[in-house]
């Protein structure tokens, strides 16, 4: 650290306050109107006149619905424990096939690699469309293949089924967000000393006790980190389901993050759509407040 | 004289587990699995640019199959002011990337070399902004710049930009300048280099990389962000990019040729600025400095 004079602070909070300021300014103001909106039956429709003041009304309507209980369980089963332990599994699984000793010998792990980068550098609401019409029901590539080689007779409408919405909205996030898991676990692997492996072959391990006692133990921090980040930025995307099913057929495959958005502008109901939105916002803060214990501070520990 | 004895006998021993036989069926397995690896990341992309080219009849199966290609689907994106909204992305995001990375590098310098109280809680804070639902501003920032007459306004669009790329931008950038020897600095300002001096003559060179890198990854993820910029414009002549793209499927048929048109003309930028800085990214994200 720098020696301390007399001009440092000055420096300090001129240095900071843009920064601070303006991330305060987007962060803090909308996230108290919104609380303070939760309690009111504020109405789109109504914004100039102001909402009424409802107490816990809106929180208890939403915990005794039994269609907001499946939006919840919706979120954080199908959107986010599923596809976030599917990616996690497969990722590290490709990973290691792309690092394998028969892969490289093959010298197919850079063709894996540049492969890899494609769905990454794809914006999530490219991947969504693209997917949209390969799952399309009329048209898709899936369909007419699955015709043309005679699986099934009449087209499957992937994102239109209640039997294969999820599985099919799950493809369209696995496409998008594995290569991001293979890539990094892929260049994690690459750390592991080697020596390591020759010891442990000197003492005669086969490949299962090497994979346990070496690899995965070294490979599990940035598997755990990996996992942390995903389950964040699934439980809080809205593009996904909003433009592959807009939540349906019906409200199916509604989850919180389009529910904030259908209450509020399709339904017109401010207040209900803040209740929800502060409750979302309450769950992502039990996921950033664990980043931050244990990435964060391991990380930037000795600067705080 | 022993270093260069160990790393020959690795080498030795490495080319020999590398001339280890591996079974014929394994080696085929495992071709097996690397094309459809191969197929399943990249065929989606490959279509994009194979249906962008093609008549969008045949693309719903009704019109000529084969190898017909045409520009039609360019040309009908152009008509329907794509180039606008090209030129829109590229104002908001090339002005927004300046300025979000420049605050950063100012912040992101002082937080990595000066001693000062409530460090841990603007730390904390930036988390938090990082792992917020964005969803949840959506409403409030409506009203908000509605109610400074806001709405429909490149300028209220480029300063939630900027505050949205900053958190991830200074994390990553500290990131940098823990890499960076602080005797630097010290020797700098023990020459008389003002603390402004320093940070602009000393390190800004030194961590020009680290900026590169982290101007791209903001200026990414302005590129393809929706919901703010479709709760803030609703004039079709100053929309953006990916809401270009979302028209594209508000009418009863879509038109899927000019769908992988404007879907190609997306995300080619991104592929290109992409690419050079993935491996970055990558040893970034092991660290969870980076946003996806």
């Amino acid at each position: 650290m720098l020696s301390y004079s007399k001009d440092q602070r000055k420096f300090v909070l001129l240095m900071l306050l843009p920064a601070f300021g303006m991330t305060a300014a987007f962060f803090l103001w909308p996230t108290i109107y919104n609380i303070k909106n939760s309690f009111t039956d504020l109405s789109l429709l109504g914004l100039r006149d102001g909402g009424r003041w409802i107490g816990l009304d809106n929180y208890i309507e939403l915990f005794n619905d039994s269609d907001f209980k499946k939006v919840v369980f919706n979120t954080l089963f199908w959107l986010t424990f599923v596809s976030v332990s599917i990616r996690l599994v497969l990722g590290f699984a490709i990973a290691l096939f792309i690092e394998s000793q028969l892969v490289r010998r093959l010298r197919l792990t850079v063709p894996l690699r540049m492969a890899a980068l494609l769905p990454w550098a794809t914006p999530d609401i490219v991947a969504v469309t693209v997917w949209k019409q390969i799952f399309d029901g009329r048209t898709g590539a899936i369909n007419n293949k699955l015709v043309e080689w005679g699986f099934i007779d009449q087209p499957i409408v992937f994102l239109g089924d209640p039997s294969y919405v999820w599985p099919s909205v799950i493809t369209i996030i696995v496409w998008n967000g594995l290569p991001i898991i293979v890539l990094t676990m892929a260049a994690a692997l690459q750390t592991v000393p080697r020596d390591l492996y020759e010891a442990a072959d000197i003492d005669g391990a086969n490949s299962w006790i090497k994979f346990w006692h070496v690899t995965f133990p070294h490979a599990l921090p940035a598997l755990a980190v990996l996992g942390l980040l995903t389950t964040i930025w699934t439980f809080n995307n809205f593009i996904y389901v909003w433009m592959s099913t807009s939540a349906g057929p019906g409200t199916f495959s509604n989850v919180l993050a389009t529910e904030v958005y259908l209450q509020a502008f399709v339904n017109f109901k401010l207040g209900l759509s803040s209740a929800i939105g502060t409750f979302m916002a309450a769950l992502a803060l039990v996921f950033g407040i664990i980043y931050f214990r244990y990435v964060v501070t391991k990380r930037f520990g000795g600067l705080m | 004289m022993t270093d260069v004895a160990i790393n020959r006998s690795t080498v030795k021993r490495r080319k020999r587990g590398l001339a280890r036989k591996h079974s014929p069926v394994k080696t085929a397995a495992a071709l097996v699995l690397a094309a459809l690896l191969v197929f399943f990341f990249a065929s989606p992309v490959v279509w994009i640019y194979w249906a962008s080219f093609k008549p969008s009849a045949s693309l719903i199966g009704t019109g000529t199959q084969g190898l017909v290609f045409t520009f039609e689907n360019y040309k009908n994106v152009w008509k329907n002011d794509f180039g606008r909204f090209m030129f829109n992305s590229l104002f908001i995001c090339g002005i927004s990337v300046i300025i979000s990375t420049s605050v950063a590098v100012c912040a992101s310098y002082v937080l990595s070399r000066y001693r000062f109280a409530y460090k841990k809680w603007l730390f904390g804070f930036l988390v938090l902004t990082q792992t917020f639902p964005w969803i949840v501003m959506m409403t409030p920032l409506f009203i908000m710049f509605a109610n400074l007459d806001l709405i429909n306004n490149h300028f209220a669009l480029m300063f939630c930009y900027v505050t949205i790329t900053l958190p991830f931008s200074i994390y990553l950038m500290v990131g940098y300048l823990e890499a960076l020897p602080r005797d630097l600095d010290e020797a700098a300002l023990m020459d008389g280099c003002s603390r402004f001096q320093t940070l602009r003559h000393i390190i800004l060179p030194l961590l020009a990389p680290g900026i590169v890198a982290t101007a791209t990854y903001s200026f990414l993820l302005m590129w393809t962000e929706f919901l703010l910029a479709i709760a803030l414009l609703t004039k079709t002549s100053l929309k953006t990019l990916p809401l270009g793209l979302a028209l594209f499927f508000g009418e009863e048929t879509v038109d899927w040729g000019a769908v992988m048109a404007a879907s190609a003309l997306t995300t080619l930028p991104a592929l290109l600025l992409f690419l050079p800085v993935q491996s970055r990214l990558v040893a970034g994200l092991s660290a969870g400095s980076v946003k996806g």
